[in-house]
């Protein structure tokens, strides 16, 4: 109470001091008189009596002093007046500002972008319950396509009943259907899950309720929950939705909630369903097949136990499951299993990434925190005279070294803010790149974490350019004065900072190119790689015609429910021919061909594979081939070139025998130095019994080049291709190569397959250059973000060398013109100062080349067709440098070789 | 006036509540005097200690200000003790004599053990 009111007061007392000092005048001559009066009482004489009162006193000005402090909030007052010099100090040079506040606005802009992309993608706490205690647990083999192969019922019981750390296990089995609308189809990606996976994974519902344990097993009514984004995106959040009946393929399913915002891993789903509505998931083949591994498993780990021993005991039951079971586990391929906290497996693929963008912005940040340091230092000398005389009239040390924060804060927090303009737009760019790489891209935002980031560095950097510069130290004042003379180099010690500081900036940025010249080459190798297609304008898009749901789990007798599929089969594959026909009648149409899948990407099934006669060498992993139907036309309108034998035929039909054509790595694999036309191969391994895909021999009649399916930077993968009339009409692509731009064609097929199929979703329209850009897209915006840092970086340095030496320039014009006048030309003091530049040049590329022979040994991960120290980003980069240097040595040097020798003699 | 003392931090404020709660509302000559011959002129007060202290008590609300007219007809600040002003030098009073207690207890040469 007594402090509140003693501090109303003070504040009071900021506002009244005008009529308060003359109050308190009239007090102090009062007692002032009261103390005369009585000293002549006593008996002195009157001017004694004034002289001892006054002696007494101690002081009336230093009194009136002591009062006003007491009376208002001195420290805000003299702060005041700092901001009020600063804020003049700062306007009178202009130039100065500028420069540092644009500085410091691009360093500061780039790391606070970066920085809430990092915070949000890779170290926000989950938003589930408790999200630090969930781990995902990944089954992997070698070849392709074996990264992640999740689980089979068998192999999650025994984890259940083996490793007790993990606690609870949520099961989750990707999936995907067209769901049905009013006037339209889409296909989305589903989840199945067990009754207890949200339990398990902390989430709760924001509408309605999730699903629970009696949402499990068979003859329960099939439920849906939608993701927050799909409501949002297909529902418009409409939240009368509950409870409504929607219908996926076969199935009709209840939506009975939304769940609230949260990341997906390994894939984004749409919404998420409980197991009834695939026979599947409930069939005894899929709950008895070890390698039939469809489910994805996150576990919460149980309370007390450590993802360690989580590891261990995993690690034990897997070595068991593979002893006991070793058919299921060919030792060549390498079956491995690792347990990964959620949150790390959530940033996984944006980890190195974002890592090194932020490594590359916190360079630019150095560089500009140097370039500003040395202009601060350079402006400090010519303000040394100033603060001496400050000093002398009485500001102590700790007041200019106040005042010099207060300037150096307006400055930064002045960057800070323009900074944060630039981050905003920055913000948006890099999302765009983040969800490429995360699932948590949408979490992204400059929250008030980030913006205290921001704010830190601004005020560190102040800090930092405050007590950089030297002040005059108590007791110098006299002999500074005395001195009189203008000593704007500063001493040597200043001197050989700056001149560091140039160094640091070149070397940083020789590291921050080399990085960006490394990236670029990645994108050039990746570009020139050959997709393996001859036609660049074909036009594809995915049309799925076939319905798999219903079965067996809506109490369809099973034989019914395939008699159902085979009838939607004939039906679909009528439509598509339909289809190819009016398409291929289209002008500039070339060749339409239908197939399962799109050219240029991975087929979304592939299987083990074996060739007649031939054995695996042990030890090796187990062949696998992608399964891809065609059409007679699909190879030649995807521009997929015929090396040996014949494509399909009309003639390859339901009928006559079995077929495929396939790729040139799998003929390498299986036939080298054969050749493979009219020998036989077969689709193998357990999983074929839970798919309709038959064992049977199929005889080669036709073998065709590589293509790039796997993106760019992958190996080539081996691929199996099948009649499309023999095998089910799966995910249907159509391929249309046309003689112009295909790309224009798209709205004239759209409403043709429409027309068409009405029910049906038409999906990933598009070109096959524009399926080959959208793969190289997060590259080349990597590259392009490190490679303007590196460019940004690099013109900050050249400001900084050019600053430096034109203050080196200014500074040394006396000595300039002395020597001008001794007989020195033009040329030869032209010389002088660009070889003073150019050994901080040289010794900054030589620790730049050093610090990036070591620094892009880290990014070699993101590195394609390129070493990480390879010699010719090395030397270009060394050249631009140099050359870049050099032009920031010469416009200064220009300047001194100008320098007119009578003039500056005269003026000294 | 050989030794002068300080006034030590904090036993300044209680002297003029003191002073003030003796002889009633008193300048600020008043309230230096009174003070310096209480302590036998061990202590002297200049206005630089004096005036803020006053200030400093008056911004608390301990005591407040009017000017009057003096004894001498002079026009003067007279400050005047408030009812909390009054409770505080209680309490001030009261904590002073325990330290001095507890002070005196410590310097008191011990016994030795028997």
């Amino acid at each position: 109470m007594r402090h509140i009111r003693a501090a109303l007061a003070r504040i009071a007392g900021v506002f009244s001091k005008d009529t308060a000092d003359d109050d308190l005048r009239e007090e102090m001559q009062a007692h002032l008189e009261m103390e005369i009066a009585e000293n002549v009482r006593r008996g002195m004489r009157p001017e004694e009596a004034r002289r001892q009162a006054l002696l007494a006193s101690g002081g009336l000005t230093a009194a009136a002093e002591a009062v006003r402090d007491q009376r208002g909030l001195p420290w805000a007052e003299s702060i005041a007046a700092d901001l009020k010099y600063g804020f003049r100090a700062l306007r009178r040079s202009p130039a100065f500002t500028a420069v540092v506040v644009v500085t410091l606005a691009l360093g500061i802009g780039a790391n606070t972008a970066i920085f809430s992309v990092v915070r949000a993608v890779l170290l926000k706490p989950l938003p589930h319950r408790d999200g630090d205690r969930l781990v995902y647990l990944r089954q992997s083999m070698d070849g392709p396509g074996g990264a992640d192969i999740n689980f089979s019922v068998p192999e999650v019981r025994d984890f259940r009943n083996g490793a007790p750390a993990l606690g609870s296990i949520a099961e989750f089995s990707p999936w995907f259907g067209t769901l049905l609308g009013k006037d339209d189809a889409i296909r989305i990606d589903v989840g199945l899950v067990t009754g207890n996976f949200f339990e398990v994974m902390g989430l709760s519902p924001i509408l309605g309720r999730l699903t629970r344990p009696s949402d499990d097993g068979p003859g329960v009514p099939a439920v849906m929950v939608l993701t927050y984004d799909f409501w949002m995106k297909r529902f418009r959040g409409d939240s009368s939705i509950v409870g409504k009946q929607v219908r996926l393929d076969g199935s009709s399913l209840t939506v009975i909630g939304v769940l609230q915002p949260a990341p997906w891993f390994p894939d984004r789903m749409d919404a998420l369903a409980n197991m009834v509505i695939s026979p599947h998931h409930l069939s005894a083949v899929m709950v008895e097949g070890r390698s039939h591994r469809m489910t994805a498993m996150i576990a919460r780990l149980a309370s007390g136990s450590t993802v360690d021993e989580a590891k261990n005991e995993v690690a034990a039951v897997y070595e068991r499951m593979q002893r006991d079971n070793k058919g299921d586990y060919n030792a060549g391929s390498h079956y491995r299993i690792a347990v990964i906290p959620f949150k790390e497996a959530l940033g996984e693929r944006a980890r190195l990434t974002l890592w090194i963008l932020m490594a590359a912005a916190a360079f630019v940040m150095i560089i500009s925190a140097a370039n500003v340091a040395n202009l601060t230092l350079m402006r400090g000398m010519r303000r040394e005279h100033e603060l001496v005389v400050r000093a002398a009239l009485g500001a102590g040390v700790g007041r200019l070294r106040r005042l010099l924060l207060v300037e150096n804060l307006l400055l930064t927090l002045t960057g800070a803010v323009a900074g944060l303009g630039i981050a905003v737009a920055g913000v948006r760019l890099l999302t765009s790149l983040a969800e490429r790489y995360s699932p948590r891209a949408s979490e992204i935002r400059l929250d008030s974490q980030v913006l205290g980031f921001t704010l830190a560095i601004a005020v560190a950097l102040a800090l930092l350019l405050s007590f950089l510069a030297s002040l005059p130290r108590e007791g110098s004042f006299a002999e500074r004065i005395a001195a009189g003379v203008r000593r704007l180099t500063g001493d040597t010690r200043k001197q050989r900072l700056q001149r560091g500081l140039v160094v640091a900036q070149v070397a940083v940025s020789v590291v921050l190119l080399a990085g960006a010249g490394l990236l670029t080459r990645t994108m050039v190798q990746l570009s020139q790689v050959n997709t393996g297609l001859r036609a660049e304008e074909v036009l594809t898009m995915q049309v799925p015609l076939l319905q798999i749901g219903g079965g067996p789990s809506d109490g369809t007798d099973p034989r019914a429910w395939f008699r159902t599929l085979l009838q939607s089969d004939a039906a679909a594959k009528v439509r598509y021919d339909q289809m190819r026909r009016e398409i291929a009648g289209l002008p500039g149409v070339i060749e339409v061909g239908v197939g399962s899948s799109t050219p240029l990407r991975a087929s979304m099934t592939s299987f083990e594979v074996k060739a007649e006669g031939k054995s695996v060498p042990v030890g090796d992993a187990t062949p696998r081939a992608d399964f891809r139907t065609a059409a007679p036309e699909y190879f030649s309108a995807a521009g997929i070139p015929l090396i040996k034998g014949r494509a399909f035929a009309a003639t390859d039909g339901v009928g006559t025998g079995k077929v495929a054509i396939i790729n040139r790595t799998l003929a390498d694999k299986f036939f080298p130095g054969e050749d493979p036309i009219g020998k036989r191969i077969a689709w193998t391994g357990e999983v074929l019994k839970f798919s309709p895909i038959s064992p049977e021999w199929r005889t080669i009649v036709g073998v065709v080049g590589n293509t790039q399916d796997g993106g760019q930077d992958a190996p080539p993968r081996a691929a199996v291709f099948m009649p499309f009339t023999q095998e089910l009409a799966m995910s249907g692509v159509i391929v249309i190569r046309t003689d112009s731009d295909a790309a224009s064609l798209a709205p004239t097929v759209t409403r043709i397959v429409h027309r068409i199929a009405p029910a049906a979703p038409i999906e990933n329209v598009m070109t096959v250059k524009q399926i080959k850009d959208q793969s190289l897209a997060p590259r080349r915006l990597n590259a392009a973000l490190v490679a303007s840092f590196g460019i940004l970086a690099v013109l900050i340095a050249a400001v900084g060398i050019a600053g430096v030496l034109a203050f080196s320039v200014s500074a040394r014009t006396n000595e300039i013109g002395i020597r001008m006048s001794l007989g020195a030309d033009s040329g030869r003091v032209q010389r002088m100062i660009l070889g003073e530049g150019g050994v901080l040049v040289v010794l900054g590329l030589a620790v730049g080349v050093a610090g990036a022979f070591f620094a892009t040994r880290f990014i070699r991960g993101l590195l394609f067709g390129v070493a990480p120290n390879d010699p010719t980003t090395f030397v270009s980069v060394a050249v631009m440098m140099a050359a870049i240097g050099i032009v920031a040595c010469w416009i200064p040097a220009l300047r001194a070789a100008r320098i007119d020798p009578a003039i500056t003699m005269r003026s000294t | 006036m050989a030794d002068k003392l300080d006034v030590k931090q904090g036993t300044l404020a209680l002297m003029i509540l003191k002073t003030l709660e003796g002889l009633g509302p008193l300048h600020g000559y008043g309230i230096a005097r009174r003070i310096e011959e209480t302590s036998k002129n061990r202590l002297t007060l200049n206005y630089g200690t004096l005036y803020p202290a006053l200030l400093k008590l008056e911004q608390e609300g301990f005591i407040k200000a009017e000017w009057r007219q003096s004894e001498n007809n002079r026009r003067a600040k007279f400050y005047a003790l408030t009812a909390t002003g009054r409770k505080q030098l209680a309490r001030e009073t009261r904590e002073w004599h325990e330290t001095a207690d507890l002070i005196a207890a410590f310097l008191a040469p011990r016994r030795e053990a028997p």
